[in-house]
């Protein structure tokens, strides 16, 4: 099947002009490649640091990469012009680490929800308030809360606002920048269902940003590693939990939080 | 207080001051620049409503002056002659809000004269000039505000939003103009013009300077606004949606600057209008006759003036109120911005 996107050597340096006097360069990308074929879930894990958020970012266009390639439906991205881009922008959708900044603190949630539509503007706005409701409806937020201002979110709904968002433009790829990472386990776990129930009913890729290796085992066919800007190790999910190649790998699963194992004797029947 | 209501009550003060001014004509009693010259430098009338005689009058009055016996200056009040004030007459002629034709005074009588803050050398009355005074000075002070505002304003935002060589430029430009003597580039400026203009040029040349000095401050500060609204994800989502920059910078990016820029005009109005009352002093703003707060108080460059005549100095003591309502006004503005910072901190440590 052919891959909806398709990176090739994809690099990314950033000059740090602040640390020392002469101008020095930081690796951000080294030379990333992956392909993702539609429908499917890829999940990049890494530590802090290693380039996943800027991955994201060059992917979603709004950073250029510096060199390397990256094909969306066969078209390349990298090499496109601005103009090109504007239009391509809306199917690939980014969903941000911190839902705080991401949603516009004086707007109201229906305002929020309802800029891509406008943006768009192809709908009109019954049509587009309609849309707009029936998502937020999806990701549990209640219609009535429309008015009111994003500040009065808690943090699951900001990011259920901001998925929400994200989905009235029906994007072909959406892209969770540790989206779920700042919340609690049982706002991740409802949330999750939904992004698989819109996985299952719309065909949609999914590219998960995450350091919880358990998470992405969970959540993805396949996982890739990244550290310090390279992709380390890729395979299917089940093969890199249990059977990792990379030192990487292994210190991510052996961060993975465990209960340990109880002290107390099993209760009696 | 809470802050709404702080602002709330400060823009109260400050219409209530600015009406007045703005309605001079009404509350003058006669033409700021008709004169009585007989009765130069006449102090201030006192008004009464016991008589000497202790009878209690329900109209206010004041008594006429007359020279103290051997003296050319001196004033006492000629008992036997009462001016009782009547209010809601027809007097001088004027153009309420610059266009209205009306005649009705708050008081003053056309022959009988009352001067409740004394006569200038020409016997004009200081009241009428001092209220007409205000609508030059507080004009000048808002328009150069205005002005100010929108050119730092689009500065900034360029300069902030597209970053680059253009930004280098812009600020490098910034901080030539902020270096700028600017009290010592008017009167270079004012060297080019012919010795006599008329009031409505110099006008428009006070306000053109202060825009034209002034706009540096205000731009450094929208165009650090700016660069940290542009990196916020928030507009970096909408860059995603397919916006494009201008309305990126007209949704996202300029809204922020909004609280910036009411303070900054709160701190730029008073310090403008004390800019044209200086310049006014030294005889660069509006020529006599046409009254403004500087050119009242140049009379002061006098010793003979500034040693004998306090009601003189009125002038530079009725701007004290209205420092005190900007003040006010950017201090409640600028406690409502931080609360809004702060609030937003908290917001995002929740998440």
């Amino acid at each position: 099947m052919e891959p909806i996107l398709k990176v090739e050597n994809l690099t990314k340096r950033y000059a740090k002009r602040n640390s020392a006097r002469t101008p020095q360069e930081f690796l951000a990308l080294d030379s990333v490649s992956f392909a993702v074929s539609a429908g499917a879930t890829l999940a990049i894990v890494g530590e802090s640091g290693s380039g996943k958020s800027t991955l994201a970012s060059c992917i979603a266009c709004l950073e250029p990469p510096t060199a390397g390639n990256f094909w969306f439906e066969g078209r390349n991205l990298a090499q496109s012009a601005e103009s090109e881009l504007r239009k391509i922008r809306p199917q690939i959708q980014l969903i941000f680490p911190d839902s705080a900044s991401a949603l516009s603190p004086r707007w109201s949630i229906l305002d929020i929800a309802v800029e891509p539509l406008v943006l768009q503007g192809k709908l009109g706005r019954k049509e587009r308030n309609a849309r707009t409701f029936f998502l937020l409806e999806r990701v549990g937020l209640a219609a009535d809360m429309a008015e009111r201002p994003a500040a009065e979110l808690s943090g699951g709904q900001r990011q259920r606002l901001a998925i929400a968002r994200a989905l009235t433009l029906d994007p072909k790829i959406l892209i969770l920048d540790e989206a779920l990472s700042a919340l609690d386990c049982s706002v991740q776990a409802q949330i999750a269902n939904v992004l698989l129930e819109l996985q299952a009913s719309r065909g949609m890729t999914f590219l998960f940003i995450t350091h919880d290796l358990t998470m992405a085992a969970h959540l993805a066919d396949e996982i890739a590693v990244m550290s310090r800007g390279r992709i380390v190790e890729q395979g299917p999910s089940t093969k890199i939990v249990r059977n990792p190649d990379h030192d990487a790998t292994r210190q991510l699963l052996a961060a993975v939080p465990r209960l340990p194992r109880s002290p107390w004797p099993a209760a009696q029947p | 207080m809470t802050r709404r209501r702080k602002i709330v009550f400060w823009l109260f003060v400050l219409g209530g001051l600015h009406g007045i001014v703005l309605c001079a004509g009404f509350f003058a009693p006669y033409d700021p620049v008709e004169q009585d010259r007989i009765n130069p430098y006449l102090p201030p009338m006192h008004l009464h409503i016991v008589d000497a005689e202790k009878h209690l009058h329900l109209r206010p009055f004041v008594y006429a002056s007359r020279l103290r016996p051997g003296t050319f200056d001196q004033y006492v009040e000629d008992i036997r002659q009462t001016r009782p004030l009547k209010f809601f007459v027809a007097g001088a002629p004027y153009r309420l809000f610059g266009f209205l034709p009306a005649r009705l005074h708050l008081f003053g009588d056309g022959k009988e004269r009352i001067y409740l803050l004394g006569t200038d050398a020409f016997g004009r009355d200081q009241l009428s000039r001092l209220l007409f005074g205000g609508q030059i000075s507080l004009f000048s002070g808002l328009l150069g505000a205005g002005f100010t505002l929108s050119i730092g304003w689009c500065i900034g935002a360029a300069a902030g939003y597209y970053g680059g060589w253009r930004d280098d430029m812009l600020m490098r430009l910034v901080e030539l103009f902020l270096a700028l003597p600017w009290l010592y580039l008017l009167f270079a400026v004012r060297a080019f013009l012919p010795l006599t203009v008329n009031p409505l040029k110099a006008f428009f040349l006070i306000i053109a300077v202060i825009a034209a000095v002034g706009w540096a401050r205000p731009a450094r500060l929208v165009r650090g606004i700016v660069l940290s609204a542009k990196e916020r994800d928030f507009v970096r989502a909408a860059r995603g949606f397919g916006a494009s920059s201008f309305y990126i910078l007209r949704r996202h990016i300029l809204p922020e600057t909004s609280s910036v820029l009411l303070t900054q005009a709160a701190i730029l109005i008073p310090q403008y209008v004390l800019a044209e009352m200086t310049l006014s002093f030294l005889g660069l703003g509006v020529p006599e006759p046409v009254p403004s707060w500087g050119n009242l108080l140049s009379n002061l460059q006098q010793y003979s003036v500034l040693v004998s005549y306090w009601w003189m100095y009125l002038p530079a003591l009725v701007m004290a109120p209205f420092f005190l309502g900007y003040l006010g006004l950017a201090s409640a503005l600028q406690e409502s911005s931080d609360a809004y910072k702060i609030e937003k901190r908290s917001l995002g440590s929740l998440a």
